[in-house]
């Protein structure tokens, strides 16, 4: 069984050794590796591309190991990993179509809702609302952005993360 | 060191007090005598080259409530202007009230004691938050020392944190709690789920927040200190104009508590990096650096060597704001020696 794993790489000496010893060493096949120094994300960070082969309880093992060393990874088999977004809006959420609002939302690229509270409030205007956002790796920025421009839209008040 | 204060309400009285305070160790460890050669407010002022007595001063001003009242060489009417061309000094301490407008009359004490060559140490947002590159280039062209670690962060020191304790790291972006009065609304609202207005009315018969709440409440004073950090620390070249603001008038109970539920404080936080200008409530973890209570600032520098670093103290007060003053005082001095 072949995976095909995007990692993220800090720039620092070493990264990439310590990235692909802990592979080898539970026993999998390392088929490639393309690794470009010069080019580099948003981030600042390096992204190299492994392709590893093994049967599968050893490729479950150097998931486990990828995500215990805490080095970034960024896609599996061309799949985005998912990072979470919560953010709040204030406001008359309901006024303003709270259905328009999701889907807007949900209409951003790599991006689902995956919870929503809502505490109504008398009067509305002051209701608030809890949304939490599953969002491919890496896209944080943007999607923060743009989350508050629907929100200044619909004249909520949007509190994002830091 | 012969000082010229302009401004004589809180941070003014403040400097005032530390000389008086501190006269005895100041001379002893740094060899240092702080003379206060003259004084003013809008009332007028009082100068007197051998100096003035920094509590004779104080006691005038409280009270008559005008230091053109100190005996013998108060003036009445007589205009900041005058005083500067007038008086032998070393270093203008200009700490008259902010003016975010335009910034003066404290713009034009400040370029008019540089131009003098003549080292400036202030606390005043105003100037430096609508016109930094303006007074930054025109006292590296006279030559003189303009020093302002009390016009963000009060007694926290972050100004010459930045440039003296970090130097060699390249900071890439700051964030921080610049204003305690908010920080103290969204503390209270949070202990005691209360409504907006009723902390706010609470905080003002505390004295936290002004009768006139709007600069602190709308995150105006916050940006103007987001805007000096950015102009100071990171080297960009913006006003407060270019800084995205939205205040905490709008926070409600019910989004604290949203926020509680999922481990978030709501905290209204400056950022500044190389494209962000902007002071907006966010949402802050519980137990980060960012989480700090009551009317504490706190501030985190992002840096390429030292990674986060993060400072915190007191933001505003009269003898806080006026440490910093004393340490840009001190800094000018040693320099200078």
């Amino acid at each position: 069984m072949r995976l095909n794993l995007v990692l993220e790489l800090i720039d620092v000496p070493g990264q990439l050794l310590d990235a692909l010893k802990p592979m080898g060493k539970l026993g999998a096949n390392i088929v490639a590796v393309i690794h470009q120094r010069d080019v580099k994300t948003e981030r600042g960070t390096i992204p190299v591309q492994i392709t590893i082969e093994g049967d599968k309880e050893t490729l479950d093992r150097v998931m486990e190991s990828i995500e215990e060393s805490g080095i970034q990874l960024v896609s599996v088999d061309g799949v985005l990993r998912k990072e979470q977004i919560i953010t709040i809006l204030v406001g008359n959420i309901v006024g303003e179509d709270v259905q328009d609002t999701l889907a807007r939302l949900n209409h951003l690229e790599g991006v689902r809702v995956a919870d929503l509270d809502l505490k109504m409030s008398d009067p509305p205007e002051n209701s608030a609302t809890k949304i939490i956002i599953e969002a491919d790796y890496g896209q944080k920025k943007k999607i923060l952005k743009k989350i508050k421009e629907i929100g200044n839209q619909k004249g909520l008040l949007v509190i994002n993360e830091v | 060191m012969k000082i010229a204060i302009l401004g004589f309400g809180a941070v003014g009285k403040g400097v005032a007090h530390v000389i008086a305070m501190k006269k005895d160790y100041l001379q002893e460890k740094y060899g240092l005598n702080l003379r206060i050669v003259a004084a003013a407010d809008s009332s007028g002022g009082v100068i007197f080259n051998e100096g003035l007595d920094a509590n004779l001063l104080l006691n005038t001003k409280k009270e008559k409530g005008k230091v053109s009242d100190y005996p013998g060489y108060g003036v009445s009417g007589l205009k900041s202007l005058k005083i500067l061309e007038e008086v032998d000094y070393d270093c203008l301490v200009e700490v008259t009230p902010t003016n975010i407008e335009d910034g003066e009359p404290a713009l034009s004490h400040l370029l008019t004691a540089m131009e003098n060559g003549k080292d400036v140490v202030t606390s005043n947002k105003g100037p430096l938050a609508l016109s930094f590159r303006e007074l930054d280039d025109s006292a590296r062209f006279n030559d003189v020392q303009f020093r302002f670690e009390a016009s963000v962060g009060g007694a926290m020191p972050i100004i010459n944190f930045a440039h003296e304790n970090l130097a060699g790291c390249n900071i890439e972006s700051i964030y921080g709690i610049l204003n305690g009065t908010t920080n103290y609304i969204l503390s209270r609202m949070a202990k005691e789920g209360s409504s907006y207005d009723q902390t706010l009315k609470e905080a003002q018969e505390m004295g936290i927040a002004e009768t006139d709440p709007y600069q602190d409440v709308e995150g105006i004073d916050a940006a103007c200190k987001i805007a000096i950090l950015a102009n100071s620390v990171l080297n960009r070249d913006v006003t407060l104009k270019e800084v995205e603001v939205e205040g905490i008038s709008k926070i409600t109970p019910e989004s604290i508590a949203l926020a509680k539920k999922e481990g978030y404080l709501i905290k209204l936080i400056g950022e500044a990096s190389r494209d962000v200008l902007e002071v907006s409530p966010r949402l802050v973890r519980q137990g980060s650096p960012l989480a700090v209570e009551g009317t504490m600032n706190l501030a985190t520098l992002k840096t390429d060597l030292a990674e986060d670093v993060s400072v915190a103290g007191k933001g505003a007060g009269s003898v806080e704001t006026a440490s910093a003053i004393l340490s840009d005082l001190l800094n000018i001095w040693r320099t200078k020696k």
